[in-house]
């Protein structure tokens, strides 16, 4: 596993009495997308969570960028390079997008290169650009959502981990973002992207993990993922043949 | 010409309450803590210029940065040390906490400095302003105008640096603002430091103006509460809005009705606002 960018090793955690992740392992390669499937409540959110340092990890280890990074916080992970999309987008309202972009580079000093990636994520989303003064709160769904990547992308991350993208968006909107994260990982940033929809994740992402009740049931290339009858039942809703 | 005096006095007056209420605000906003420590660091701020004035001969407009920053090393500290041990807590656990240190700072003053009335005359004061018919002792309009250049420093700082935009992310969405690296507890601490280095300065200013007494950081502390519910909790403008309606409704209540009402005419308006705009004069916002 020498080329991973993120490893997650027999992770638990939880809220409270209820534990969430039951020993969740996996890997995200280098380079890659990987994607997460799995219904609501099984764990996918607070698997994100725990790795970047939300909630704190009960057992079991993360490690990036040659580093343990376990209940290292979230400071610690951003300056590893893994980077966390909140569900939600959660950009801070009553503020700007330049000024919600400029907060994803804020563990950044280099001022030219974040002024090049600012460019970048207006080339990328040239609708941020337009809306550069608006504040964050007035965006549509679909603006909000590149705004949020956008503002992940400005920390310069190694691995950007992207809680549910479709949420709530239009298919247009979905298409758009989908093809922009291509184009991030093209540019060599390994992605893991939890997605309720499981046949846009299985068909933007090289593997997937599927992820039940807190604990790791399924893994492979998204084509197999995609081709296997069980999970084309359980999340693709095909009718069984 | 009456109505123009009383209007400058108030606006004056409104000046210096803004100054008083935008690191209360601040503080209320950013991190749901209603500081009752507010009122004694202002009482703290007016005695360190008073005695640097006093012993070191130092004018109190060149110990406003000197005596915000002390302040600033306080209000961190306290944040840092123990009001970030309780945060998360609901809003009365910090309330309850900044009451007790309220309590052994003012008793400390007092102790220390005892509860008299104390007065800072200025040997060489600026003389008297005449603006057409409306006169204004200089030195008054002096600490009005630094009153609003340290306001808008405040404003400056959240909305243009690196450090102020922390500040307004955490205000905003504190996972979120964690997500992208933002050390929240240290932010908390910064934002309690930089409420009291507003304090502390709105405390050399009004040491010109006030007599100097622990016995005052209740009535300052009920002043920072006002403006902040008149102007609307947690912007700069908000204080300020809210800062000049003060001043300048005591203005007038004490013209129309005596001055022995401004109090209580502004806790009535106070009353008013509450039922009628409970957001306050300009809405809720963030620190924009």
């Amino acid at each position: 596993m020498s080329d991973a960018a993120l490893e997650v090793e027999e992770l638990h955690a939880g809220y409270g009495d209820v534990a969430v992740l039951r020993g969740v392992s996996l890997s995200v390669a280098a380079g890659a997308i990987t994607c997460i499937i799995g219904s609501n409540g099984a764990g996918k959110t607070t698997l994100l969570r725990a790795v970047s340092g939300l909630v704190s990890a009960r057992a079991g280890r993360v490690r990036a960028a040659g580093q343990d990074l376990t209940n290292a916080g979230p400071e610690a992970m951003v300056r590893a390079g893994v980077v966390h999309v909140p569900e939600g987008r959660r950009l801070f309202a009553a503020m700007s997008v330049r000024d919600n972009l400029l907060m994803g580079a804020y563990l950044r000093r280099d001022q030219a290169a974040i002024r090049r990636d600012l460019e970048r994520v207006y080339e990328t989303f040239p609708r941020l650009a337009e809306r550069r003064h608006q504040d964050a709160s007035t965006l549509s769904g679909g603006e909000q959502q590149m705004c949020a990547i956008g503002r992940g992308i400005m920390a310069d991350p190694r691995v950007l981990m992207i809680d549910e993208l479709s949420l709530g968006l239009a298919p247009a909107a979905v298409d758009l973002l989908m093809d922009a994260l291509r184009a991030i990982n093209a540019a060599g940033v390994a992605i893991l992207l939890v997605e309720q929809d499981v046949m846009a994740a299985l068909d933007v992402a090289h593997a997937g993990y599927i992820l039940d009740r807190g604990s790791v049931v399924g893994a492979g290339s998204s084509a197999a993922l995609a081709a296997d009858p069980m999970i084309r039942e359980a999340y693709l809703g095909a009718v069984q043949a | 010409m009456l109505y123009l005096q009383v209007a400058a006095n108030g606006l004056v007056l409104g000046g210096l309450y803004a100054c008083i209420a935008v690191g209360f605000s601040l503080v209320w906003g950013v991190l749901n803590v209603i500081n009752i420590l507010h009122g004694s660091f202002i009482v703290l701020g007016s005695y360190l210029a008073l005695f640097a004035y006093q012993v070191l001969g130092l004018h109190p407009f060149l110990a406003i940065l000197p005596v915000a920053a002390a302040l600033y090393a306080v209000g961190h500290a306290t944040q840092g040390l123990l009001v970030n041990r309780v945060i998360a807590a609901p809003v009365l656990m910090t309330l309850t906490l900044t009451f007790g240190l309220d309590l052994m700072l003012n008793n400390t003053m007092i102790v220390a400095f005892t509860a008299d009335y104390r007065r800072l005359n200025l040997e060489t004061p600026l003389g008297v302003l005449f603006l057409g018919d409306v006169v204004l002792p200089g030195d008054r309009v002096a600490a009005m105008a630094l009153a609003l250049l340290l306001t808008g420093g405040l404003w400056l700082l959240l909305r243009g640096t690196r450090l102020g935009r922390a500040v307004v992310a955490v205000r905003m969405d504190r996972d979120a603002a964690a997500l992208m690296g933002v050390n929240v507890p240290r932010i908390n601490a910064v934002t309690f430091g930089l409420g009291a280095a507003m304090a502390g300065a709105a405390g050399v200013l009004l040491a010109l103006i006030f007599p100097v007494s622990p016995l005052n950081s209740g009535l300052f502390l009920g002043k920072a509460f006002t403006v902040c519910v008149l102007g609307g909790l947690g912007s700069v403008p908000g204080a300020l809005v809210g800062g000049i309606a003060l001043g300048l409704i005591e203005s007038f209540g004490a013209l129309w009705l005596g001055p022995e009402w401004a109090i209580t005419i502004s806790f009535m308006v106070l009353i008013a606002v509450l039922a009628l705009r409970p957001d306050g004069l300009l809405g809720r916002r963030g620190y924009a």
